[in-house]
């Protein structure tokens, strides 16, 4: 609908009149009636990597219609402040099929400082795009989940609890006998507490996927080595 | 204020809340009192962002933001953590240059550690 207004506002230039209550609807949520730049198809990945001041200047005549200019103030009339207002994501920025996928494997590291890594490239804390109410993270795959480390007497001495809701109905497990039933929980459960509590930290948590095994389906998602910055993260044997 | 005041405020509140007229006055008090506050708040929760956006652009080319600033302050560079945010989103050159003024003035504190870390 974009395309189609200006384009005909340009064409029927007196019938201007005619056009201008659709055009006034349409500008009330700002710039929906506006012919920018061309609409391009996405050059790069994300529109937030776009070198500003390497960007294409947007002529005049391509941003506001002659007929609309009356709508906008002075200080917009170039465009939208985008130097003094702080960014926040659009929808295109946060694509979840243009995310990164991390691998890493847990054989061997310690499941506290590896899971901290895990959420921080999770929430999106280590890009500069960071917006704590958008989902800016990675996916991160994690494989042989089963022989992730623990220090000390942790093994058999770690409990695992979980209570039903009912009276009675705690059930207390050890680090060792979960992962002998179900060794992705590990992982999982230490993820999950570092992540954010609240709608956004469920959608973040889908975005970890464990394996207890060596294999995992995601290679056509080209998954890339996680980067782990923590020296303290490998147990030495 | 009189009642059509009270729900013009009160659009968009859940339930009874924007209907029934002794509800929705509680309710838009306590709405303006969290607007009043906001607007406090907001400039504290807008700078915690930026200073957060920095520390991952600076992280991202090995310097924390506190070595950062430090290095910044150091120089005389007087860009405020707004404009330091929207640069280390939108122009990674030229903060990478301020990154380099940084570190020149400010290497940092680490002691280098003598022998093999265990």
């Amino acid at each position: 609908m974009a395309a189609i207004l200006p384009s005909s506002s340009s064409s029927i230039p007196a019938s201007s009149t005619a056009k201008a209550p659709s055009s006034l609807s349409a500008s009330r949520c700002q710039f929906v009636g506006i012919f920018r730049t061309p609409i391009a198809p996405k050059s790069s990945s994300a529109s937030s990597l776009v070198v500003r001041s390497q960007a294409q200047k947007q002529d005049l005549e391509a941003v506001i219609p002659r007929e609309q200019r009356w709508m906008f103030e002075e200080s917009e009339i170039n465009g939208p402040d985008i130097w003094n207002k702080t960014w926040y994501p659009k929808a295109a920025d946060h694509v979840n099929t243009e995310k990164t996928w991390y691998v890493v494997d847990a054989t061997d590291k310690i499941l506290g400082r590896l899971a901290s890594t895990i959420a921080v490239h999770i929430r999106g804390k280590n890009l500069a795009t960071y917006t704590p109410s958008v989902d800016m993270g990675a996916y991160v795959i994690v494989v042989n989940a089963d022989k992730v480390a623990v220090s000390g007497k942790k093994r058999t001495q770690k409990l695992y609890r979980r209570h039903s809701g009912r009276p009675g109905g705690m059930t207390v497990e050890t680090f060792d006998q979960l992962q002998k039933r179900i060794p992705e929980r590990i992982v999982e459960h230490a993820v999950r507490g570092m992540l954010p509590k609240g709608r956004l930290g469920r959608e973040l948590f889908t975005h970890l996927k464990v394996y207890a095994g060596p294999e995992h389906p995601h290679e056509a998602q080209q998954p890339v080595d996680l980067p782990i910055r923590d020296k303290r993260v490998q147990v030495e044997k | 204020m009189n009642k059509d005041k009270i729900f013009k405020l009160a659009k968009g509140f859940r339930g009874r809340a924007k209907n029934c007229i002794r509800i929705a006055r509680e309710r838009v008090e306590k709405a303006l009192q969290y607007s009043y506050r906001d607007r406090r708040n907001k400039k504290r929760d807008m700078r915690s962002l930026w200073i957060e956006r920095i520390n991952a652009g600076t992280r991202l080319h090995g310097v924390n933001y506190s070595t950062f600033m430090h290095g910044l302050m150091k120089e005389n560079v007087q860009l405020n953590r707004k404009v330091l945010s929207e640069l280390s989103m939108h122009e990674p050159y030229s903060f990478k240059a301020l990154v380099d003024i940084s570190r020149n003035a400010f290497p940092g504190n680490k002691i280098p550690k003598e022998g093999i870390s265990a």
